[in-house]
């Protein structure tokens, strides 16, 4: 027989800012949420420990892509110590020769760099397949440990990539792709995971917003890295490998110890949100934000997004969905993957994701070899990218949680994102001009990307279809962010391709194509949302 | 093991101050410094010791060889003198050596005073030298220039963060400036371990703590 903790029975709507605990006691001021003035409904449902699991799985994703952009950030110099000096002209070797000439790995640095372009491409490989095995994973172990072990696994893998090979110098081919393959494999843990805990804490009123402001985790990702690597490099690139590792395993630790994957462990079990925001009364909140017309029609009054579901089959799940008297099971890959909307979107993403991580991965070259700046500048020039995304993704997520749809949303700010990809293909020889550009473009190919990897997952995860019974959050985040993957892992060889072959603004038309293929795939989705808003119109029209 | 034992406290013995044991350079002909020579004046006049045909000089600690005398010893090639790379003045003349390359003496910084038979020419062409001289027999080098300061060239081009310095008749090695070290001169500074680590240790433990307590202190096992 299941047990069946006292506090189940009492009302929780009784008073709906303090959460109770197992004892049946209101919980001590320790506990009372962190902002509680009487306006603020919607800020009054979160307790310290919604602001901590924010906090935590923001950093761990910040860390992840502080260590990405490390490896970046450093090609220079370890392209560098892997070749011999270069010779002007005839004149003979520099002596002496361990100092000058000693390291052969690459004849020079062209073939250094395609080959760190090719590591590039094998990490973003193995990252999309370990995303489609990491969110199936995710969805049946505990999540605190899955996050922890990939966080602490990459941490060690990235140490011996850089700063282990270096110390020995031991510089071997095969040795690094297989170090970066695994480094893939380990990174991919980390997505799915700390989406599923941010939708396990975060239900439905508010996600656009938090999610929008939580997916800057990956931008602060690049900046923190970028600043870590510029002020570490000088010392050598295997120190810049050792700090981001070493900070990246302390957040691994710091995960395992402080982490609640799902309100259940303390045992804050939820009610719909309508209890506790009472701003959002209407029966807007109970659907799911990219629901079809049909699933409209559900209007249960206990089955709402904000369940909390914990990722363990236990027994005190049952009391989540008494209608069905069976804990939530986590869902099959295949299952999943016939989700609604689930496909569309993961091709979309996949078309977005590739633009978005071009940028990141090319932009410093490109602003250098186009336009002849210092590698330097142009790494911070490219921080604005990062800017733009940060604001686009939180501004797109609030309007279209105010919207209460958010397909409509991401077409306008796509449209918008071919216009400004035009406007920065035609961008002057000049530094402000061009950080304006950038900022503008990366907010409105951001915005969307943001959106559609966290907030969006998050309500495919969670749709009604689901009826509360399947765990999807994590497989379904897998699955939206492995097809991204893939997108982008090939992005990387086309754009060096066609910038090899043609020139720079064949570059950009094939980012524009992109852009509007993801628009494509959305189509669908966008006008079954407007036919619904149409009809919603029209009906509180006929209201009044 | 007694034998064990007496090598072990032979090489100690002779480790110390007898390093020089085991440089054939001194030995590669029979007979040893002569006074008379030049080199043999020389080592006098540095009140240097004599040991086969080097002379060597104690500075400090170390002992260097500054004088090597290998006139006369019938050598047909010489190939390497390394282990001589500190002296000051060489004797070679008188050696039925047709050809010698020049990288023998690549790293020869000290050399001043070269005597070579007079078939060989001076190790990087007479205008790495003040002064050459050759009367038939033998030719003499003096006063090696500095290779990076050659009047009339610009002075080497070394890579970022080196200098160019001297490194035996017509060599240049390019040699990190600074603080500058390692592969290609690329690394600055000493890294701060110990304070990075301790301050990262010691914040990942205080954060570990103080959120274990507040957060999954009261949290059931899953």
């Amino acid at each position: 027989m299941s047990f069946s903790p006292p506090f189940e029975n009492l009302p929780l709507q009784s008073n709906p800012s303090l959460p109770v605990r197992a004892e049946g006691h209101p919980l001590p001021l320790l506990e009372t949420p962190v902002m509680s003035p009487p306006c603020c409904g919607f800020l009054s449902q979160y307790t310290h420990h919604h602001l901590v699991t924010f906090l935590l799985t923001f950093f761990s994703y910040v860390l992840l892509h502080a260590s990405r952009k490390t490896f970046s950030n450093v090609k220079v110099s370890i392209s560098a110590q892997w070749t011999p000096s270069v010779l002007n002209g005839s004149s003979p070797a520099y002596s002496p020769g361990q100092t000058w000439e000693e390291n052969k790995l690459f004849e020079d640095s062209q073939e250094a760099t395609l080959f760190l372009g090719a590591l590039d491409t094998i990490f973003l490989f193995s990252y999309a397949i370990g995303l489609y095995v990491s969110g199936v994973i995710g969805d049946r172990l505990n999540l605190r440990y899955v996050l922890s072990f990939g966080l602490c696994g990459s941490a060690i893998v990235e140490f011996l990539f850089g700063t282990v090979t270096e110390w020995l110098h031991f510089y071997n081919i095969y040795f690094y792709c297989c170090l970066w393959v695994l480094n893939g494999l380990l990174q991919s843990a980390v997505w799915p995971c700390v989406v599923a805990v941010m939708g396990n804490w975060f239900g439905k009123s508010g996600r656009g917003f938090v999610f929008g402001l939580w997916s800057a985790c990956a931008s602060v990702g690049n900046i923190l890295g970028a600043f870590l690597a510029s002020s570490v490099l000088k010392y050598g690139y295997e120190y810049a490998f050792l700090v981001t590792s070493a900070v990246q395993f302390a957040g691994g630790v710091v995960v395992f110890f402080g982490l609640l994957s799902s309100p259940k462990e303390v045992g804050l079990s939820m009610t719909c949100e309508s209890a506790m925001s009472p701003v959002q009364n209407d029966s807007d909140s109970h659907r799911p934000l990219i629901s079809d017309e049909e699933y409209a029609q559900e209007e249960e009054g206990v089955m709402c997004d904000g369940g909390y579901y914990s990722v363990q089959r236990s027994d005190q799940d049952q009391d989540q969905a008494p209608e069905l008297g069976d804990p939530p099971v986590a869902i099959g890959f295949f299952q999943a993957f016939c989700l609604p909307g689930v496909l569309p979107y993961s091709l979309a993403y996949a078309c977005l994701k590739l633009v978005n991580y071009s940028f990141f991965f090319w932009l410093p070259f490109y602003l250098s070899s186009n336009f002849g700046w210092k590698e330097a500048q142009a790494d911070r020039l490219s921080v604005w990218y990062d800017v733009g995304g940060i604001v686009g993704g939180t501004v797109q997520g609030l309007i279209s949680d105010f919207l209460g749809k958010r397909a409509p949303v991401l077409a306008v700010s796509l449209l918008l994102a071919m216009g400004s990809l035009v406007g920065y293909s035609h961008s002057p020889d000049n530094q402000v001009i061009n950080a304006v550009l950038l900022a503008v473009t990366g907010f409105f190919i951001g915005g969307p990307s943001n959106m559609i990897s966290s907030a969006i997952s998050a309500d495919l995860g969670r749709q009604e279809v689901l009826r509360g019974s399947q765990e999807a959050l994590a497989t379904v985040t897998g699955i939206v962010d492995g097809t991204g993957s893939i997108g982008a892992a090939g992005g990387q060889y086309l754009v060096s391709l066609i910038e090899s072959r043609l020139s720079w603004m064949p570059v950009f038309y094939f980012f524009i194509t992109m852009t509007g293929v993801s628009l494509l795939f959305i189509g669908p989705m966008i006008i079954s949302e407007l036919r619904s808003v149409c009809q919603e119109m029209r009906t509180r029209v006929h209201q009044l | 093991m007694f034998t064990f034992v007496t090598l072990c406290i032979t090489s100690l013995l002779f480790g110390s101050s007898y390093q020089q044991m085991e440089f054939q350079v001194c030995h590669l002909c029979v007979g040893s410094l002569q006074n008379g020579t030049a080199v043999g004046y020389f080592c006098a006049s540095l009140s240097g010791r004599v040991e086969g045909r080097c002379c060597w000089r104690q500075q400090g600690e170390r002992a260097s060889i500054v004088g090597l005398d290998l006139s006369n010893c019938s050598l047909r090639h010489i190939e390497d003198l390394q282990e001589a790379s500190t002296a000051v003045m060489i004797d070679l003349s008188s050696n039925p050596v047709i050809n010698i390359s020049d990288s023998v003496f690549q790293g020869f910084i000290e050399l001043h005073y070269l005597r070579l038979p007079s078939t060989l020419q001076c190790p990087g062409g007479n205008a790495s030298w003040e002064k050459v001289t050759s009367d038939g027999v033998v030719c003499l080098c003096e006063e090696q220039k500095d290779a990076c300061h050659q009047d009339g060239n610009m002075s080497w081009n070394c890579p970022e963060n080196s200098l160019c310095a001297p490194d035996g008749p017509g060599f240049t090695q390019c040699s990190c400036t600074g603080e500058y070290h390692g592969y290609k001169c690329l690394r600055e500074g000493q890294f701060p371990t110990g304070l990075v680590f301790g301050i990262l240790g010691s914040s990942t433990f205080l954060a570990s703590a103080l959120l274990w307590y507040t957060q999954r202190r009261k949290a059931k096992f899953t």
